[in-house]
């Protein structure tokens, strides 16, 4: 296969993932927050309800143990845009993924052993 | 595995920074020294395709659910564990910024956690078990199984020091979350790696089937 066909069919498997994912991805917690909230009694460790209002005093009580409070509001927060619904969610992935391309493309240029 | 903010003091953020940034050098200079100009288009398509499968996150019981790393993958098409470095740091630096996915201060601990694990355990995994076995498949899949659960053991030490969670409980919990979303790195590690065998052999810097 040339390279060039090779790159086309990579760059279209992840734009139909990114268009995918907004779609069939699970919106529970993932491992990391799933043992955070059931550390802390918001959750079951093998049972699937989440407290809500324990998920939150979870998270103050972490902000108190470690100090930092340090936020700031992302361009598009849980890949989402604001106000758009699914369909600023399959926007934000897709443009995260070409955002990758371009971005990955152009350090790695910089990066990459000169072959001169 | 994207540790927030609010899960780590700033100090400890800033020693893992420390860590991490000295990994991102050195992956700089494998760049330098074995990135060939030609790997680049694949370079930028992996973490492309990483960032994209990132954001499916697959249902796993107990109301939990796990995505891939991609770092083992990463380290096993470009041949070194830096590779993971490399392609992982840029994903969680757009994922922290641009989507607060994972902290800022807490970055350096996800670069090393998913970076630099990911890709030392997943690259030295796979080319162990390779050439112990000779099936580069069944050797994409426990080092990609591993790398993850790994990144999780380490990630659950630092939430300990952090005061996060406590050691033997997160330890508990982390591993076994880890070690079914383990499954999901490992079953895709090799279905990519099986794709880009098929399609372009000569792209591997190891080609399957043989041992380094």
């Amino acid at each position: 296969m040339e390279t060039k066909q090779f790159v086309m069919i990579g760059i279209a498997i992840a734009l139909v993932i990114a268009v995918a994912a907004p779609f069939l991805a699970s919106g529970n917690p993932d491992g990391l927050e799933s043992a955070f909230f059931s550390i802390h009694d918001a959750k079951p460790f093998m049972g699937s309800d989440l407290d809500e209002e324990a998920a939150a005093a979870a998270e103050e009580q972490a902000v108190a143990a470690t100090g930092n409070e340090f936020s700031f509001e992302a361009l598009m927060p849980d890949y989402s845009i604001p106000g758009l619904d699914k369909t600023g969610e399959v926007l934000a992935v897709v443009l995260g993924t070409l955002l990758m391309l371009a971005l990955v493309y152009g350090i790695a240029r910089v990066a990459a052993r000169p072959d001169n | 595995m994207h540790i927030p903010d609010f899960m780590f003091p700033v100090a400890q953020g800033l020693v893992y920074w420390v860590i991490a940034l000295i990994f991102i050098v050195l992956a700089l200079r494998w760049a330098r020294h074995s990135m060939g100009e030609e790997k680049v288009p694949l370079v930028a398509v992996l973490a492309a395709g990483i960032f994209a499968i990132q954001a499916l996150n697959i249902p796993i019981p107990w109301g939990t659910s796990g995505h891939m790393v991609g770092a083992a993958l990463a380290a096993i098409v470009l041949g070194s564990p830096f590779a993971g470095v490399f392609v992982l740091t840029l994903v969680l630096l757009v994922q922290g910024v641009i989507f607060g996915d994972g902290g800022i201060i807490a970055m350096g601990a996800n670069i090393i956690n998913m970076g630099v694990i990911g890709g030392f355990v997943g690259y030295y995994s796979y080319t162990a078990i390779t050439s112990m076995t000779g099936n580069s498949y069944a050797a994409a899949f426990v080092a990609g199984w591993a790398s993850l659960f790994i990144s999780a053991i380490l990630c659950a030490v630092e939430l300990a020091i952090a005061g996060t969670f406590p050691l033997v409980a997160g330890l508990t919990f982390m591993g076994t979350y880890h070690a079914v979303i383990g499954l999901i790195e490992g079953g895709i590690t090799a279905f990519a790696l099986y794709l880009i065998a098929s399609a372009r052999p000569d792209i591997l810097e190891h080609p399957r089937g043989v041992s380094t």
